[in-house]
């Protein structure tokens, strides 16, 4: 549908402070514009109709990925390319490397940012899932103060966060992985460009051949990205042996919540979900060194 | 929202035009400045067509608010041939039969420049890859890949 976009007035802020102060002047009416990949998408179809653009394009030293000791920061205009194409993303975090890389199309990740992606809120995101993997936390600047947040306590549903009024989000935080981690990010789909019908993001840490800590997110089987409590605890304090690596991807399979759409059945997710958490698991451990 | 006068700097030339902020870059480029080799063809990011160059990065121009393009360099497959010569890209789209409707050619010529800018020694598989965002109902992609890899070798010798 190539129908041109309804009017809208545009801002565009040289500071997180003004774009803050526009939107809580606009509320509702307003909508944030960074990539535009999904935004000006919608607004074509019609499915959004701001009148107000409030572009956060032009407000400085928000596109950077920096990491040291203590693990890896991006920005709000930080794109998915930019992640995909760091290198210390690719060996520190291969997770978040392996999510961003079967994205396909070399100009949606161009422009699209990775909070973007985040804040569209789709139960389908790579992104997220991989940052739940990875236990990161979002900075979020508001009217009032700033907050950090666990990416697990942003979504709220499908296309819903808990950001409020006039809140945006400026910085993604990943804390250094634990010594013998290792992560591992897999996803099913009907074309290669599509979003994905089951994605999976695990991230272990091992002593010896025991999993110390597990962490595994699952997308597109629920309302939004979750994180398969059961089947981490299944593996936590356990030797990961075939039977127990097996038990975990069933709990998790069990507890996921998937839904019949036109990408999938309830029953096929379930099904896959138990086979990627397996693969994705089995990954991981090699290489945690597990 | 009232119009705007607006400099946009496209193939090198500079351009001063009044715009509103709703149109996109596209609107702008083909219905504005009468350059019209970038195609619009599903407006959604799906397939491609529309991709120009932004400060040399591939861009859906469909999805980019002209606004935030101004002042930017913007590269349209009309910059690229000097005079009647043509790109080594070009050329080899026409040697290999890559073209048959020519309605994706544009956006999958630009595409492939930012590839060759990036990695001037692309394996198949990763030409693949970097033209994945660009669809084409004709060619089956074979003669593309192959296009590509030949004006790769070709701009490698310094071939024009």
């Amino acid at each position: 549908m190539t129908r041109p976009l309804k009017p809208f007035d545009y801002f565009e802020p040289t500071t997180i402070k003004e774009a803050v102060q526009l939107l809580s002047k606009y509320g509702t009416k307003a909508k944030v514009l960074a990539g535009g990949v999904d935004l000006v998408a919608r607004m074509r179809r019609r499915q959004v109709q701001p009148q107000y653009v409030v572009s956060i394009l032009r407000i400085p030293r928000l596109d950077y990925i920096r990491s040291d000791k203590k693990g890896l920061r991006f920005g709000a205009l930080t794109t998915i390319r930019s992640i995909e194409l760091s290198p210390i993303v690719k060996k520190d975090y291969a997770v978040l490397y392996e999510a961003a890389s079967q994205i396909v199309s070399v100009q949606v990740k161009t422009m699209g940012t990775a909070v973007g992606n985040l804040c569209v809120a789709t139960p389908a995101s790579d992104i997220a899932a991989a940052l739940y993997a990875l236990g990161a936390r979002l900075r979020i600047a508001g009217p009032v103060s700033e907050r950090v947040i666990p990416i697990e306590d942003f979504f709220v549903g499908v296309n819903q966060t808990v950001l409020k009024l006039g809140e945006i989000v400026t910085e993604v935080i990943v804390p250094s992985p634990a010594p013998q981690t290792g992560g591992a990010f897999f996803k099913l789909v009907r074309t290669a460009s599509d979003i994905a019908k089951v994605n999976v993001a695990v991230s272990l840490t091992v002593r010896g051949n025991t999993c110390s800590d597990a962490r595994i997110a699952l997308g597109s089987v629920a309302p939004t990205v979750f994180r398969t409590t059961r089947a981490e605890k299944a593996l936590n304090g356990q030797r990961l042996e075939p039977k127990v690596v097996g038990k975990a991807a069933q709990l998790a399979a069990q507890e996921a919540k998937p839904i019949t759409d036109l990408r999938s059945t309830v029953d096929y997710r379930r099904e896959m979900v138990r086979v990627l958490v397996r693969r994705a698991v089995e990954k991981a451990m090699t290489r945690a060194g597990a | 929202m009232a119009e705007q006068r607006v400099k946009f700097m496209v193939n090198g030339r500079s351009y001063e035009i009044p715009i509103e902020p709703h149109m996109t870059l596209v609107e702008v480029l083909r219905d504005k400045l009468d350059i019209t080799g970038t195609k619009i063809s599903c407006g959604a990011g799906e397939c491609g067509a529309c991709t120009v160059l932004i400060d040399g990065k591939p861009t859906l121009s469909c999805l980019t608010l002209a606004m935030t393009a101004r002042e930017k360099n913007i590269l349209t497959i009309e910059g690229l041939a000097k005079g009647s010569n043509l790109h080594p890209i070009q050329k080899a789209f026409i040697e290999h039969g890559a073209i048959q409707c020519g309605f994706c050619t544009p956006g999958m010529i630009l595409a492939t420049k930012a590839l060759l800018d990036e990695n001037p020694n692309p394996t198949r598989e990763e030409v693949k890859k970097a033209l994945a965002g660009n669809l084409c109902r004709c060619t089956g992609y074979v003669k593309i890949v192959d296009a590509v890899l030949a004006a790769a070798e070709k701009m490698r010798k310094g071939g024009s």
